[in-house]
């Protein structure tokens, strides 16, 4: 199991991760498939989440779903975690998670690890959180 | 493949609980049949195949009594492996059941009350608190049928047996009532009918059951004034006490009950296990300032239509009497309980559920007695109050003028025991250090002269007459 802010790009199904859906986008059509952008986070850290297909209506925000062998890349210039072919996405509960929203793995500058021609390292922080789903006002 | 238990929709694990359920009727499904293997199971056998009957029970209606004998000829603990299984399934799994389900689990559990299964009352106490509150849907009003028949049928068994059982559901069906009497549609006469009965026969009948429930009897009572079996039960009750039959209890007073504490027990049976979870989630691992999306779950799951509002005086008990957190979440930067009250005060719309939910912070204050009553039931309320100044202060000011309204006109006849149980709160909550003094209240610039007075009045009139 995998935490949020120990995620790497990488062309591989490799990540298991647990997290709760604290948002979700409008879902739109693309080719023959629904899509649909979530924010999703663990207690670490949050990323965007690509839903596909049928996932888009199984999923409400406040669901606790994990994640295996799902796959954290770039789709049409950004940075999401998705299930992808090989992976599987199962709701094991929900409300019951607290959550972070900074850092946003999918707001940050990743670079080609020079050790690593396969990995990839952080440079720079983009934005603390999530430019497309902002955090909510803090409240009393 | 075995019949479901539940509907899991897909992308949704198979809860494991039902699982083993499911598992241990298929792996002994021949054997469930006649005629029954005389060999004595070992303990996990008889675990399995107690967990198998009821897997059978709740999704064979046409083989349910064969099961049912079947239990009742390899019973050796007094049904307590089995009962303990049903009240897992009622705790974690009622909503999602199928009906013909559910259906079977209320059978069930009338069969478990005739026999005096170990843990029967746990199951109904759980079923009990399956009664959604403003929620008159047709498959809670189907569940109040039938626990209301239940309970009237089994009366003299449980009596006897399980005496404390009846007090619950005196409780949770006065509650109940309230709400069906708010909504006034055809479709409730009957079920009204059944359950003012049931209630009536309890008081009338059993009041020693009633006492039980302390004082939140009294404010459970005042919502159904309207009804005219309880306006004349409420009349008895402070006009002519000796009526009621109070068994090993001289009951002579009202004040008697206002004195007595409710346990929190009765405050978490208008809460359902789902909405207790997430409450004690919320005021134990969110941080406050962050608690806007959690908030919004909760409400869209449990405060969703204008009905549920008054869910939210049931919500307020619960958290001032059930929910008393560890000195290490008080201090940390966790969601407190006087943060909660407040977004709750600003959900409900109506004016009168509004009063109810203030007189739910309040109502423990009323009578306060150090040597009976919690400092932390009354702590959210003078915490709501203080930390509402200066941003929040209308919040301040209608909390105020609602405690010093309620101190004059709750009951007239007895306005200096309420006096001294107010004063005394606030007195324990300076000693205590909750608020290290009330100047931030009386010499508050926002609030008006008249208020402050009052309050000061209030503090004085306490002082001066405890004894």
């Amino acid at each position: 199991m995998t935490l949020l802010k120990d995620i790497v790009p990488a062309a591989q199904n490799n990540i298991d991760t647990k997290f709760i859906l604290l948002e979700k986008g409008q879902t739109t059509v693309e080719g023959q498939n629904k899509i649909c952008l979530a924010l999703v986070a663990d207690e670490t850290a949050a990323v965007h989440f690509q839903f596909w297909g049928d996932e888009c209506d199984a999923f409400e925000s406040g669901d606790i779903i994990c994640l295996t062998n799902g796959i954290f890349s770039y789709q049409h210039r950004s940075l999401v975690l998705r299930a992808g072919k090989r992976g599987e996405l199962v709701k094991v509960g929900e409300f019951t998670m607290a959550y972070a929203e900074t850092p946003n793995m999918s707001e940050i500058h990743w670079i080609p690890d020079p050790n690593n021609s396969k990995s990839y390292i952080q440079d720079h922080v983009i934005s603390a959180v999530s430019r497309i789903f902002p955090s909510p006002p803090s409240d009393m | 493949m075995a019949s479901r238990l539940t509907l899991t929709p897909p992308f949704e694990a198979e809860n494991e609980f039902e699982a083993s359920l499911r598992q241990a009727f298929e792996s002994l499904k021949p054997t469930l049949r006649p005629p029954f293997s005389l060999s004595i199971p070992n303990p996990d056998e008889y675990a399995l195949l107690n967990r198998a009957i009821l897997h059978g029970v709740l999704t064979e209606p046409h083989f349910a009594k064969t099961h049912i004998k079947h239990l009742h000829a390899l019973v050796t603990d007094g049904y307590a492996t089995f009962l303990n299984s049903l009240l897992n399934v009622v705790h974690h799994l009622y909503p999602r059941l199928l009906a013909s389900v559910k259906t079977q689990l209320l059978w069930v559990s009338e069969e478990t009350v005739r026999v005096l299964g170990i843990g029967y009352d746990a199951v109904l106490v759980s079923l009990l608190r399956q009664i959604g509150g403003g929620n008159c849907g047709d498959g809670n009003l189907w569940l109040c049928s039938k626990l209301v028949t239940l309970f009237l049928e089994q009366f003299e068994c449980l009596l006897e047996d399980a005496p404390h059982v009846l007090s619950f559901a005196l409780y949770s069906f006065l509650r109940v009532l309230a709400d069906h009497c708010r909504v006034g549609v055809e479709k409730l006469e009957t079920l009204k009918r059944l359950e003012i009965h049931f209630c009536v026969k309890i008081v009338r009948e059993e009041f020693h059951l009633s006492l039980l429930i302390g004082r939140d009897f009294i404010r459970l009572l005042q919502d159904l004034v309207h009804v005219p079996e309880f306006r004349a039960i409420l009349k008895d009750i402070v006009f002519d006490p000796f009526k009621f039959n109070a068994v090993g209890f001289e009951f002579k007073d009202v004040s008697q009950i206002y004195s007595t504490r409710t346990s929190s027990r009765y405050s978490l049976l208008r809460i359902s296990p789902e909405m207790e979870i997430q409450l004690r989630f919320l005021l134990s691992n969110v941080k406050l300032g962050h608690q806007r999306r959690h908030q919004m779950w909760f409400a869209r799951k449990f405060l969703n239509d204008p009905d549920k509002e008054f869910v939210a005086v049931d919500i307020v008990r619960f958290i001032c009497c059930a929910h008393h957190p560890p000195n290490e979440v008080i201090q940390s930067d966790v969601v407190p309980r006087w943060a909660l009250i407040g977004w709750l005060l600003t959900a409900c719309r109506s004016s009168h559920a509004v009063a109810n939910v203030k007189l739910a912070l309040f109502y423990d204050w009323l009578f306060f007695d150090e040597r009976v009553d919690s400092i932390m039931n009354i702590e959210p309320a003078v915490l709501l109050m203080v930390h509402s100044v200066p941003q929040y202060i209308d919040i301040t000011r209608s909390l105020l003028e609602f405690l010093l309204h309620l101190v004059d006109n709750y009951d007239v006849e007895r306005k200096d025991v309420i006096v001294k149980g107010v004063a005394s709160a606030f007195q324990l909550l300076v000693r205590k250090g909750v608020v290290r003094s009330l100047d931030v209240l009386t010499s508050c610039p926002a609030l008006s002269p008249g208020l402050r007075e009052g309050l000061g009045r209030l503090l004085s009139c306490g002082k001066v007459g405890s004894s």
